[in-house]
């Protein structure tokens, strides 16, 4: 948020809607209408004395009217921008009465005489990204919700754990604010329902942000009992399912594969009691202290409005309709969508989303690609060598997060004491907007050289930190940052006054190694606008296109002899795509783009370089060449498990869903006059030996059973599955197999189906056993044909890739991005991105999304000319290294190389490779390497000031003693 | 609704580009919605050269996922 | 273990009888939890649709005959599986092998009533419009407005005879235009045919469809919320359309227009029950409160289940006829709800909730501290 605040590319209006539009691609005209805030924006200072005097106490939207808010108030404490805004509740709105607010206001910043206002502006492309409305259990009231205090919804929950909630992060029940010590999770409320007023679709999102509320409410209270409530857990994303196996293996934690009645309410405790059923024990009611509503999302509340501004098409839920082969696109050129205006989708999904989105008026715009931005423009740096150190030092509230626990004036008191130390003042959130102006004023005021920001770890937040110091005029590497919340409040919450004495330690020694802190230069590298895409699939084939269409040059280079990676063998998806005619498309645009060169029958035999220049070593029949290119992306796809299970291998009457696929769409006739057909789920995966979740195969399933209903719908089709995970709209899909007949059974794993080979009449099937539990019988089923939900694996290559190309794999064996919410394309290998199934299973709409999402950080990287490194990297001291390559062993980078000096060899370290982790100089058993900005005197001083408080006191007590 | 006018070949278009150019409020994309995927959408397009209006319809840039406590499966800060 | 394809022909014919839709089940369980039945035994609608599913379907079984089509599972389920509907197919095959479990014998008695005099009740035909002696009620004719169709029960049974006689009185106070049409009709059929004689309920209603309409009758005044769904919902499958009003919502209407006035006091604290098939069926729930509202000193206090979660008396579904065992009767639940909200009198509008609560209030030995009465008996003692 504040990235793009702060960004010079991004103007950001708030409080505005879209009036109309009118124009075509390139050339929009937008008129859009701001809502008067009743405050000039430029004028407030987010000081909230205004909040402090308004007497109109109105229900806190942003916590979900859980707590009270102000008629005048900051929307929340982390808000862009963070300035008030009057709510309509006004008393003087209403009334006109009060103005309380304009007469307290040191700013003259209240304005009530402001009226909407209409700004024209003009772009060449649209992308739609209005998110969801959360599903409103209140309308139907199945659950009594707003009308029984204890049953609230996820998103209130969601508030009720934060620490800037209505509670300060304690979890309270709103009847009468006890901590609840027996809650319920009721699934799937709002969704997977035909019933009037519901949604049929899966809402994607909420078996596994349900974990994580019952993961973080354990954390609060180890003693609370937790009980979900489902029909069937959909851990269907990447890391989810050992997530999910996580939540279930707390002690207290209960999943109960059950839907549930409300019960009752216990007028003396406000309690609620839920009814569930369970197949041997029949129906039980239980009491609980808190409900939680898992309720699901709803299309935007504005869609049609939006659909009709725009001319856009919706989708029968009232979700955007998007091209199945393009989830971006809508059906106005130029106008895009991301987000879960697409369907309900996770977060994960929204960002390489809007990735792809940016990627398609990247295509579209190419042509003013630059014309418009401006550079951010820093002051000249000043010089601080040779200066006395003047230390500023801000400790930062977090909100509550650091403020409930440490005793923050008391800290800043301490730290004035300190040596070096010029100036100490607290901070609400000093990661804000205005928290940063403030900086830098005071910066300029008390000519500080050298600043700390105790607040969080830097691991988020430093290079915005480092900005605002370049801002301020200073090297960014005279930035400390302490960190008193992970380190401090968080691990230390109930233990405030030692909390505060550990905060006073932390920010002492942050104060003695900034004293000794040095300006370091960055470096400056170009960047080779060629890009080098890994693999020929769908993945490989829609990101290289893309980048392409954007201007670039591409090598894709292909092991196979053809391009179309594993979607070859797929020929139809449940939404109706041809994937074969799709994919010939495809393949075509990319052999006619001028600017890609297609490799097949091609290996990687080197990759070297680093961000911007890197060079790889492709062999192929017509020899070896080394390919120069600025990014490297790696979609090198997945493959299906031979299954070991189930007599796979030894008949022909057992086969993969690929293979049933493939058979499927050629007719072949053995198959479809057949008359019984088995699909046994889960193979190879949800196990020990791979302990996550296909993703694709139960949609795959339900997508061949109804292959198969359509070829003949006289068979018989049994799908034997552990939890159906039809996430999305594809819940429709399997909704529409029941509807057709095909049969359901749920098998634990315990008592996974056993399968024997029969011959009777001559003929010869597969029998298979299963146990029913509702009817709590075994069944015996004779299968012309047994298929395998066999699992989706990692390319077998997989490992020798992610070595060359010295980027990192998950324990899945799939690759492993930067962050799997918030950075899902990228590898921390700076320059390397990554798309497709290599990343995780998934669709082949999922895997255009992320291709072309892909490609979106390609291009970010590619369109500038310069690329700069770390000044925070290791220096070789020639003079004392004995060349004994430890450091080259140590380094995971290949950043070391031997030169010659004079007469012998010396370590010497490439300044674009080095990411500055340290392990050669802990390995240099001469210390000839130095990490800049951690040298040894820097962290010396740092450890050495953790004991002087201690030392100071022996020594007051000694002269007292004398 | 969109009023749909015939489309314009490139060359015309880079030309009225620089004749608007400079003039009023003139951008490259608008993106709608200030929650995770607008804002990531808002920022890809910057860094890679365009620039950009980000419409919200609420008092603040967040969406949904700032109302979230932490998410899943780090625990980072949703904002 | 057995085997699914020998079971494959009773799922062919479960199917044919019309319980296509078992089908659609995910095994939520969510039927389960609302049923009444869970409250006094343990019984699963969950194992009845999967067993059927799978052709496991036990004919001879109490179970298949506990469904009372209450409606609260088929209002919530997800998968719209139509628990009522389909449970009635495998009702029509217990009648096809002619395959009654004890406690289902006396339809066995019902059946026989309503082929040979038109009721259940084992009554003689002649007789049926005995409750209406001196109270000069008109036989119907072309030129009235309303046809009055007071049900087999309101018609024998002595305890709701009173029902009728307080409804006629009402209508004539308020001067409605209407006659009855006594011997000439039938039973609705609504609870023979939830108990899978399908053909019987075609018979009764075809022959009642042939005497409205010889007599010309266009609009339907009928006291029991049974009577009401099938007139409403199923006779239209005969391609007939009444216009059928339920009492209840006849009387709101009066009193709303100022035909009817209800002038006295009544110091009392009241309930209200919803049968099943005047709420949840048919979503009548207003103009009773309405009305109850209306009456001066009377304090209106709702059960904890109301409205569309109103708890079943336990009559509908053909279990009218059948043999509940004490201590699984949803009425003395109900009783004891009403009893629990400080109320003195339970006021419903349905003939089987009557009867059911009639019985419970002295089985419960509930016969001082609360009164059972139809919305009309109430009204008529006021007006």
């Amino acid at each position: 948020m504040v990235e793009a605040d702060r960004h010079t590319n991004i103007e950001i209006f708030t409080y505005t809607e879209v009036e109309s539009v009118e124009g075509q691609p390139g050339d929009f005209r937008i008129t859009l209408t701001k809502k008067p805030r009743y405050i000039i924006e430029d004028k407030c200072t987010g000081c909230t004395t205004c909040v402090e005097n308004c007497p109109v106490l109105i229900p806190d939207p942003y916590n979900q009217g859980l707590c009270t808010s102000k008629a005048v108030h900051i929307y929340f404490s982390l808000a862009v921008p963070l300035i008030t805004y009057i709510d309509e509740e006004c008393l003087y709105l209403k009334e006109k009465k009060c103005k309380i607010c304009e007469a307290v206001c040191g700013n003259q910043a209240i304005d009530f005489t402001q009226k909407p206002e209409r700004v024209e502006i003009k772009v060449g492309a649209v992308v739609l990204a209005p998110g969801f409305e959360i599903f409103n259990p209140g309308l139907k009231n199945d659950y009594g919700y707003g009308r029984l205090p204890n049953v609230i919804t996820s998103l209130d929950f969601e508030r009720l754990l934060s620490s800037t909630g209505p509670f300060e992060g304690e979890i309270r029940r709103p009847s009468d604010g006890r901590h609840p010590k027996r809650i319920a999770w009721v699934q799937c409320v709002g969704s997977r329902r035909v019933t009037p007023g519901d949604n049929s679709y899966c809402s994607a999102v909420c078996c596994t942000y349900t974990q994580k509320q019952v993961i973080l409410a354990k954390e609060h209270d180890a003693e609370l009992e937790a009980t979900i409530f489902h029909n069937d857990i959909r851990s269907y994303g990447k890391d989810f399912e050992p997530y999910f196996k996580r939540a279930e293996n707390l002690p207290g934690v209960r999943f109960i594969r059950s839907y549930v009645s409300l019960g009752r309410e216990i007028p003396e405790t406000n309690n609620v009691t839920l009814r569930y059923a369970t197949p041997d024990q029949g129906v039980k009611e239980e009491e609980f202290d808190l409900v939680v509503l898992s309720v699901g999302l709803n299309p935007p509340a504005d869609a049609l409005k939006l659909a009709e501004k725009f001319g856009l098409q919706l989708e029968p839920h009232g979700f955007c309709r998007v091209e199945p082969t393009n989830p971006v696109a809508t059906n106005q050129p130029g106008i895009f969508v991301s987000g879960a205006f697409q369907g309900p989708i996770d977060i994960p999904e929204s960002v390489f989303g809007a990735s792809g989105a940016s990627s398609q008026c990247g295509e579209l715009l190419n042509y003013r690609r630059g014309k418009l931005v401006k550079e951010k423009k820093y002051p000249e740096e000043k010089d601080v060598l040779g200066q006395e150190p003047r230390i500023g030092v801000f400790v930062c509230h977090c909100g509550a997060n650091i403020g409930r626990v440490i005793n923050v004036p008391e800290v800043v008191e301490y730290v004035k004491r300190l040596p070096n130390v010029v100036h100490a003042q607290e901070q609400l959130f000093s990661c804000t907007t205005n928290a940063a102006k403030e900086i830098i004023d005071m910066v300029q005021e008390k000519e500080l050289n050298r600043v700390i920001i105790a607040a969080c770890s830097p691991r988020t937040l430093e290079p915005l930190f480092q900005d605002t110091l370049k801002e301020a005029g200073l090297n960014q590497y005279l930035l400390e940052m302490t960190n008193i919340r992970e380190h401090c409040s968080w691990v230390h919450a109930k233990e405030k006054e030692n909390a505060t004495e550990k905060a006073k330690d932390l920010i002492r020694m942050s104060v003695a190694r900034t004293t000794v802190l040095e300006p370091l230069r960055e470096i400056e590298l170009p960047v080779n606008k060629t890009a080098l895409v890994l693999g020929g699939g769908i993945a490989g084939m829609t990101c290289a296109l893309s980048i392409a269409r954007q201007g670039h040059e591409v090598h894709l280079v292909e092991k196979d002899s053809e391009l179309g990676g594993v979607a070859r063998r797929i020929h139809y998806t449940l939404d109706g795509m041809d994937v074969q005619s799709y994919l010939s498309d495809l393949r075509s645009k990319v052999y006619e783009h001028p600017l890609i060169h297609v490799h097949t029958n091609s290996e990687i035999l080197e990759a070297t370089g680093y961000v911007g220049n890197f060079v790889t070593r492709v062999k192929s029949h017509r020899g070896t060449a080394g390919i120069k290119h600025g990014a490297t992306v790696l979609a090198i796809g997945s493959r299906e498990y031979t299954p070991k299970e189930y007599l796979y291998g030894e008949t022909d009457k057992v086969l993969t869903q690929l293979e049933l696929e493939e058979r499927l769409a050629t007719q072949d006739e053995g198959l479809t006059g057949s008359q019984t057909f088995v699909m046994i789920q889960c193979v190879g995966c949800r196990n020990e030996e791979r302990n996550y979740c296909s993703r694709v195969c139960c949609s795959q399933a339900v997508k061949n059973a109804l292959k198969i209903k359509e070829l003949n719908p006289e068979a018989d089709v049994y799908i034997l599955y552990r939890d159906m995970r039809t996430y999305g709209f594809r819940e429709d899909y399997y909704r529409e197999a029941s509807e057709r007949d095909v049969k359901f059974i749920r098998y634990e794993p315990d008592r996974a189906p056993r399968v024997e080979l029969v011959s009777q009449g001559g003929k010869e099937f597969v029998r298979v056993a299963v146990t029913e539990e509702i009817v709590g019988q075994e069944f015996g089923i004779d299968a012309d044909y047994l298929v395998l939900s066999s699992a989706v694996l990692p390319a077998k290559d997989a490992e020798a890739v992610s070595q060359l190309f010295k980027v990192t794999l998950g324990p899945d064996g799939f690759f492993k991005e930067a962050h799997v919410k918030l950075r899902p394309v990228e590898f921390s290998t700076e320059g390397v991105y990554l798309c497709g199934t290599a990343h995780f299973p998934k669709h082949i709409q999922e895997v255009i999304n992320q291709a072309n999402g892909a490609a979106s950080r390609v291009l970010t990287l590619l369109s500038h000319d310069t690329v700069t490194s770390s000044g925070a990297i290791c220096v070789v001291d020639e003079d004392k290294c004995v060349a004994c390559a430890a450091c080259m062993t140590a380094c995971v980078y290949g950043a070391i190389e031997f030169r010659t000096v004079g007469e012998r060899k010396a370590a010497m370290v490439n300044p674009a490779i080095c990411k500055g982790d340290g392990l050669c100089n802990a390995v240099c058993p001469t210390g000839a390497i130095q990490l800049k900005h951690f040298t040894d005197e820097e962290l010396l001083s740092q450890i050495d000031a953790a004991g002087q408080e201690e030392i100071e006191e022996e020594m007051e007590k000694a002269v007292a003693a004398m | 609704m969109i009023k749909v006018e015939k489309s314009v070949p490139l060359k015309e278009k880079i030309h009225q580009f620089f004749k608007d150019q400079g003039k009023g409020k003139f951008g490259d994309v608008m993106v709608l919605g200030g929650g995770i995927s607008g804002i990531q959408a808002s920022l890809d397009l910057a860094n890679a050269g365009f620039k950009v209006y980000l419409v919200e319809k609420s008092p603040s840039l967040g969406g949904k996922m700032a109302q979230l406590d932490k998410t899943f499966p780090t625990n980072d800060c949703s904002t | 273990m057995e085997n699914l394809a020998d079971y494959k022909e009773i799922v062919e014919l479960i199917k044919e009888q019309g319980g296509d839709l078992f089908k659609r089940c995910f095994q939520c369980g969510l039927c389960d939890t609302l049923c009444p039945w869970n409250k006094v035994t343990t019984f699963s609608m969950r194992k009845i649709v999967r067993q059927a599913v799978f052709g496991f379907t036990e004919i001879e079984s109490e179970e298949i005959w506990r469904c009372t089509s209450c409606g609260r599972c088929p209002q919530h389920c997800p998968r719209d599986v139509r628990q009522i509907d389909s449970t009635i197919a495998l009702r029509r095959i217990a009648n096809e092998y002619g395959v009654f479990p004890t406690p289902v014998q006396p339809v066995k008695t019902a059946r026989g009533s309503l082929v040979g005099e038109g009721n259940p009740l084992g009554e003689e035909r002649k007789d049926r419009a005995k409750w209406a002696e001196g109270l000069s009620v008109k036989p119907f004719t072309e030129e009235m407005e309303f046809l009055y169709f007071p049900c087999c029960y309101l018609c024998y049974d002595p305890r709701l005879k009173k029902v009728a006689q307080a409804t006629v009185k009402l209508l004539q106070k308020a001067q409605v235009d209407f006659g009855i049409l006594g011997e000439k009709e039938n039973c609705c059929g609504e609870s023979i045919r939830k108990t899978g004689d399908e053909e019987l309920f075609k018979r009764l209603a075809r022959e009642n469809i042939k005497t409205f309409v010889e007599h010309g009758v266009k609009k339907i005044l009928v006291s029991s919320p049974h009577c009401y769904h099938t007139f409403k919902n199923e006779y239209p499958e005969f391609k007939v359309n009444f216009e059928v009003i339920h009492i209840s919502q006849f009387l709101a209407q009066l009193v709303d227009e100022g035909r009817l006035n209800i002038s006295k006091e009544l110091q009392k604290k009241l309930t209200y029950h919803d049968p099943c098939y005047q709420g949840r069926h048919n979503n009548i729930y207003d103009e009773p409160r309405e009305i109850l509202k209306g009456i001066t000193g009377a304090q209106l206090y709702e059960m904890p289940e109301h409205r569309v979660d109103s708890l079943c008396c336990g009559g509908g579904g053909g279990r009218i006829w059948m043999e509940t065992p004490k201590g699984e009767r949803f009425s003395d639940l109900r009783i004891e709800q009403a009893m629990e909200v400080g109320a003195e009198l339970l006021v419903t509008s349905c003939p089987y909730c009557i009867t059911n609560f009639e019985d419970s209030r002295i089985n419960l030995e509930a016969t001082e501290a609360l009164e059972v009465k139809d919305l009309t008996e109430l009204l008529v003692e006021l007006v």
